[in-house]
């Protein structure tokens, strides 16, 4: 854990501060979806596709809705609204049309006056299924389908189940191959994990006699539920509310607007009730919209310099039944492997395919963390092969400060090799690495990631983030903002943003957030975009209220407004510091005859970048760092790895909030540390054989390792108050970390994830056969 | 077969009545008929600890449990933690120390470690590890929530020490 | 997640809930702590019209090291100093039952009547539907070994092998009247029939023999998190020495098949030798060409016969130096 930073401005920025919201949380008071009780509610339940991909040849509904008890059944065939959350792949409808394409499916809902009725009623409605061949592996995905109806969707790439493909070419990358000192390869693959935030999803829909819609759901991006809305329902956009309570986790798992939501509202507006849908955890498992699996061919070449001179990545990626975010996550697998080492040359082809499975999506890290342990795991090999320390090869090649990658990424600040440094000095890695017992080890590997997009996914001229702020004349500030409070703490982040600028205590702030009727949009909590950006709006919004507030102190006392400063509820005239009052005052003053204090402020990224096709993916107007070192134990005769401690550097530009930026970092080691060691969906064909809590396994408080924190604030100049992103970012690098400290340990590679104490025992039982060979043939000899 | 029965329940010191079906669990009866929502569903098979109160003082998954086996029995939900208007050291460490991210897992982390704390109070690393073993949290990767534990025993101890200056929190 | 509509029984008396199940024979269900029932409840399997109670039966409740009542709670076992004395292998074994939560409710009785598990069968009912019924719920099929006649789901729970180890029989209890039964005589059969409780018939605990606390005893549990998961794997061992001879020695396991299983006729012929390592390593050999894992749990049945030998090697080392 660091200290906070002596000599630190005066202020709430940079203080170890509770969430705003976080003594609610420990009471009980905190209300998330569930919790909310509309009266004369309907229970919604809905009916999913027992088939991997089949033809719905008729549903009949009658019985269903014969029941007494039963309000209201919709399906496909009511409403075929194409919806989705990128604009360029709406691939998603509220209900299954005519086909289903993965076991859960929606097909149809059902709202009754309670559970046990609206269950009953699913058992009644008959759907007419026509069995179809169902494509599970990515691999057949990518074959010409000879039945065009048996395509998973219409639109993809030719007559094959592709559904995005990229190709980027940069420098010569055969040249940097053929002329490299050494080159490596590898073929990785990695399974498919899933977010597992605690709280399942929850909607609750009312449509009311006044035409209006008003949704509750437990989503990272309401702005885009309420388009999606918009499209599904038909209403205008004005007559629909979306506003999302607290949010009990997300990951990237609730950054889509889902087929349930809009289910809930055609349910209220067939019922002219209010719907709540809530999920159980299979149901939530079946959402999934998890991290793309993917297979991975990575070539990596080191020039005689000891440059990195070329990367050569090819990415297969398991899309699952839909769109979602998959564009972008075939752009991320790659891109984002363009640093944070200078490389010189660099070609990247992925395929994201469309298979029978539940859809895949965003999930932290989102595109970068698959990629990124392929990367960092050859490094570690290199180094191996040419005798070197992995940390000091890392920082010959990591791209400076105020530069620009192969892929014209713009590169502002950049702590990344302090903190190798620091966690090379915090670890003792010098003394370590190579040097520990058998079955002990230590391994380091970096990172970097976006703090959002600098393009935003609908292409138009309003602000990305816009913040508005309300002082009356009790002194209160009122700050309102789009933006999703998944936990993560933004809403504390915004308050702090204004209360620096004003110099007030945060009890003075009161933060309304994410309800499209109050607030001004924002895009959402996801690509780590909502500190960097919605913060600058923050900041800017609350620095026009302190220009009132200074003129208005200006005018009171007769002295320049210039010379005047906030802080500690104070409008003091630096100059002369007596010259000062309380701000109450300065309020009141500023108030007379205007009322209330009103301010807006709003962030959109500059112009950036290059001019190439795709060049826009993994754009950023800033980029977080991290270099992790790791120390493991591994049991030599069961396989079992015990990560011991992790030291992780992460650059943040500004630790707004340390304990906030910490706990980012120490929930991205745990779940990052589950997709190396135990976390995977299984599948059984179409079905996901382990969709609940116990089989699919997030590691416990037993298995987390100690974390050291050493938190980088190289200053970010765009950045508020120098901040960026610390929410995705800590993932990447644990898992090769861990992986290379594996290596150290007992010299085995892991190619494939989860890796799982078999794995680990045949590379060590392997290991010592091929040494006795070694031995053998030298005795020969 | 009958379908509800009047249930009473001694919920957070007071006798509670509600309707309820035979087969309901204890986490259904709180929320839906105590209007109890502090206690949280997040898995329903007793794999996430979201749903623990205290029954007689042990933390126990109200997902799991049958309301229709409770009667006669103290229950505490998270509601109930509070003294007064006072939070519980445990509620402000947590708070206070980032133990709690999203807020979701907290309401029965709180609960496991209020017992934890009562048997307990000078609990190791180790000690505390375990204890929360059945409750799992996403967001916080532990860290903070066993030094919120680790904090509030401190509290604790220090209140027992009767240093109440100190332990006015 | 509504439970099936079911009546609940709360009687106070062994008599009076034997009484009830016979009443609703063949379709009636004990429930103690609940924590395993209620998941499968939950997931429809198997559910009965009527559900009797046994909670409120005082009788129950006892705990010494001779006689452990069925509603003894797994927190009580682990917390009990006189077992931690007396018989610590069964706290080792109760405290790495689930999570310390689910072992608050958790019983004894309810242990040893575990259901066994099988991802084909551990599902919703949707799940299950969609995949086709198994032979263990509704169906006609295996779906990990595919037949029509034995079910391989595996027994799962972490008591049976300890208490087998130290000699332990159910005590029993029926309106036709109450039997003894040795565990190791308790199970049988594939993984639908398991035992050999009859329909209505009750736990009503476990005996001990006196000299099981002369015993030292082990237990070990493969596992890929060190809570919550059932076993993989669930290695018990038992040993009595005599100078540096075995006089007795006893080895049980969980989760390799779809009863806990015990070598005695492994172990009989040791007594007498000394315990080195060539005598550990032939037993290991042994019990891993003996037990039959299936591809349905987490860990592949390879991998799970391998930990075999290597826990019981660590076990036995540490037993034999446990004494000195
Ligand atoms: C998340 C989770 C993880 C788990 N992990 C494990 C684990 O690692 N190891 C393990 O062993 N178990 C595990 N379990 C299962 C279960 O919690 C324990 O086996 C527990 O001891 C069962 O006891 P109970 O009192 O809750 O049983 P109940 O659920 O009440 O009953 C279980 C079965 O036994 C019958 N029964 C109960 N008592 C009697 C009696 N006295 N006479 C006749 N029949 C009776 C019931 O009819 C039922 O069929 C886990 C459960 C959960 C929820
Ligand atoms: S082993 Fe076969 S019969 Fe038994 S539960 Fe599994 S699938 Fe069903
Ligand atoms: S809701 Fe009870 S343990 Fe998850
Ligand atoms: S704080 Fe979110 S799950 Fe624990």
């Amino acid at each position: 854990m660091s200290e906070p930073k002596s000599g630190a401005a005066k202020g709430v920025i940079g203080q170890r501060l509770p969430l705003v919201d976080a003594r609610k949380k420990t009471t009980g008071e905190a209300v998330y979806t569930d919790d909310i009780r509309l009266p004369n509610t309907l229970v919604g339940k809905i009916l999913r596709s027992p088939h991997a991909h089949a033809r719905i040849k008729g549903i009949d509904t009658s019985r269903a809705l014969a029941l007494p008890g039963v309000a209201a059944v919709v399906t496909g065939a009511e409403n075929r609204a194409n919806f989705g959350v990128l604009p360029i792949s709406k691939d998603e409808t509220a209900l299954a049309v005519d086909k289903v394409i993965f076991v859960g499916d929606q097909v149809a809902a059902v709202a009754a006056e309670d559970e046990e009725i609206a269950l009953e009623a699913l058992g009644l409605i008959q759907v007419d299924y026509e069995v179809y061949p169902a494509f599970l592996q990515p691999e057949d995905s990518l074959k010409d389908v000879a039945d065009p109806a048996h395509k998973i969707h219409a639109r993809t790439v030719g007559e094959t189940n592709v559904h995005k493909q990229v190709d980027q070419h940069f420098g010569d990358v055969d040249a940097a191959l053929k002329d490299a000192r050494i080159v490596r390869r590898g073929h990785f693959e990695f399974g498919s994990v899933t977010h597992a935030f605690t709280e399942p999803h929850c909607v609750i829909a009312r449509y009311d006699t006044d035409g209006k819609l008003t949704l509750w759901s437990a989503t990272q991006v309401p702005h885009y539920v309420h388009r999606a809305l918009v499209e599904v329902t038909g209403l205008p956009m004005h007559a629909i509310r979306v506003i999302k309570p607290m949010v009990g986790g997300a990951f990237g798992g609730k950054s889509d607007p889902f087929p349930h939501e809009m289910a809930a509202a055609l349910l209220s507006m067939k019922s002219g009730r209010p719907v709540k849908i809530l999920f159980d955890r299979e149901e939530v498992f079946l959402s999934h919209h998890g991290r793309h699996p993917t297979k991975t061919d990575i070539a990596v070449a080191l020039d005689r310099d000891g440059k990195i001179s070329g990367l050569d990545l090819k990415v297969l990626i398991d899309g699952g039944a839909w769109g979602s975010f998959g564009v972008v996550t075939t752009y991320y697998n790659g891109v984002l492997s363009a640093g944070p080492y200078d490389v010189s040359n660099f070609r990247y082809s992925g395929k994201r395919v469309y298979t029978n499975k539940p859809p895949c999506g965003a999930m932290r890290g989102h595109g970068a963390v698959n990629s990124r342990f392929a990367f960092e795991v050859l490094l570690d090999e290199i180094a191996e092969e040419l005798g070197e320390d992995p940390c000091e090869l890392r920082l010959k090649n990591f791209l400076p400060e105020y530069t620009t990658t192969i892929n014209e990424f713009r590169i502002t600040s950049n702590g990344i090799a302090e903190g190798m440094l620091r966690a090379m000095e915090r670890s003792g890695w010098k003394e370590k690495y190579r040097q520990l017992p058998p079955g002990r080890g230590i391994g380091a590997a970096c990172g970097f990631y976006i703090s959002g997009s600098a393009l935003p996914i609908h292409w138009s001229k309003l602000p990305q983030s816009t913040v508005h702020l309300k002082i009356d004349m009790d002194g209160g500030v009122t700050v309102h903002a789009g933006t999703a409070d998944i936990g993560q703490g933004s809403d504390t982040m915004l308050a702090q943003c204004v209360a620096q600028v004003l110099g007030l205590p945060m009890s003075r702030l009161r933060v309304y957030t994410a309800d499209s009727d109050m607030d001004p949009v924002d895009l959402g909590s996801y690509s780590s975009r909502v500190t960097f950006m919605a913060g600058n709006a923050a900041r800017r919004a609350a620095e026009q209220i302190r220009t009132e507030l200074i003129e208005a102190a200006s005018r009171l006392t007769g002295y320049p407004a210039e010379g005047f400063v906030l802080e500690d509820e104070l409008v003091v005239y630096t100059p002369l510091p007596r010259i000062r009052m309380s701000y109450m005052e300065a309020l009141t003053e500023a108030l007379a005859d205007r009322g209330a204090l009103i301010a807006r402020g709003s962030y959109q990224s500059p112009p950036m970048g290059g001019k190439f096709k795709g060049a826009a993916a993994g754009l950023s107007p800033t980029y977080s760092f991290q270099s992790y070192i790791s120390e493991v134990t591994v049991d030599e005769e069961t396989g079992f790895v015990k990560v011991e401690k992790v030291w992780a550097a992460h650059d943040c530009g500004r630790a707004l909030n340390p304990i906030a930026v910490e706990g980012q970092v120490e929930g991205s080691i745990h779940m990052g540390l589950g997709q190396l060691l135990s976390e995977q969906f299984r599948y059984h064909d179409g079905n996901v054989l382990n969709p609940n809590l116990l089989d699919y396994k997030t590691l416990s408080a037993k298995e987390m390792p100690e974390v050291e924190c050493i938190l980088i604030e190289s200053g970010d100049p765009e950045g508020p108050f120098g901040a960026k992103e610390c929410g995705e970012g800590p993932l990447l690098p644990i898992l090769p970390s861990v992986a290379n400290a594996i290596h150290d340990a007992v010299g085995v590679r892991i190619r494939r994830l989860p890796v799982t104490p078999e794995d680990i025992l045949q590379g060590i039982q392997k290991n010592r056969m091929e040494r006795s060979d070694v031995a053998a043939k030298i005795r020969v000899a | 077969m009958k379908n509800r029965e009047i249930l009473e329940l001694e919920v957070n010191g007071h006798r509670r009545q509600t309707a309820a079906r035979p087969y309901d669990v204890l986490l259904d009866v709180l929320r839906d008929g105590l209007d109890l929502t502090g206690t949280k569903r997040g898995c329903d098979m007793g794999t996430c600890g979201c749903c623990t109160v205290l029954m007689d003082g042990k933390p126990v998954l109200s997902c799991l449990t049958l309301a229709g086996q409770c009667e006669g029995k103290a229950i505490t939900t998270i509601e109930g933690l509070k003294d007064g208007a006072h939070l519980h050291p445990l509620q402000k460490c947590f708070a206070d120390a980032g133990g709690s991210q999203c807020g979701f897992c907290t309401p029965g982390f709180l609960m496991t470690c209020t017992a934890l704390l009562e048997k307990n109070q000078e609990p190791s690393d180790g000690e505390i590890r375990e204890a929360i073993s059945g409750n799992m949290c996403r967001c916080t990767g532990y860290v903070k929530i066993i030094e919120a534990i680790q904090q509030s025993a401190e509290v604790l101890r220090a209140r027992k020490a009767g240093n109440e200056g100190q332990a006015d929190v | 997640m509504l439970l099936p509509r079911f009546e609940l029984h709360r009687p106070s008396s062994v008599d009076e809930a034997l009484t009830i199940a016979a009443r609703h024979a063949g379709d009636c269900d004990f429930i103690a702590g609940g924590t395993d029932l209620l998941q499968n409840y939950k997931n429809r399997l198997n559910p009965r019209g009527h559900v009797v109670s046994l909670l409120g039966i005082d009788a129950l409740q006892e705990l010494s090291p001779t006689r452990i009542g069925a509603l003894t709670t797994l927190a009580r076992i682990e917390e009990s100093e006189t077992m931690r004395r007396e018989l610590p292998i069964l706290v080792e074994a109760a405290s790495k039952v689930a999570s310390p939560l689910v072992r608050q409710t958790a019983t004894l009785g309810g242990n040893l009547l575990v259901e066994t598990r099988c991802y084909y069968f551990n599902q919703s009912e949707f799940w299950r539907r969609s995949k086709g019924y198994c032979l263990k719920a509704e169906g006609d099929v295996c779906l990990v070994v595919p037949q029509k006649e034995t079910c391989y789901a595996a027994f799962s729970g972490d008591m049976a092998p300890a208490l087998m180890a130290l000699g332990a029989s159910a005590r029993l209890k029926s309106l036709d009247g109450e039997r003894i039964v040795k565990l190791t005589e308790f199970y049988e059969g594939d993984g639908i029939k398991r035992y050999v409780l009859r329909p209505g018939e009750l736990v009503q605990g476990v005996e001990l023999p006196p000299s099981a606390t002369s015993l030292r005893g082990a237990y070990r549990k493969l596992r890929l998190r060190d809570t919550f998961d059932y076993p993989e794997l669930g290695l018990a061992v038992t040993l009595g020495m005599e100078g540096e001879k075995i006089r007795e020695l006893h080895v049980c396991a969980a989760a390799m098949e779809t009863v806990p299983l015990c070598f005695d006729d492994l172990t009989g012929s040791l007594h007498g030798q000394p315990l080195s390592d060539s005598l550990i390593q032939l037993l290991g050999e042994r019990i891993v060409k003996r037990v039959k894992p299936v591809k349905n749990t987490a860990l592949s049945p390879n991998y799970r016969r391998k930990m075999v030998m290597v826990y019981l090697r660590r076990m036995l080392e540490q037993l034999a130096t446990a004494g000195n």
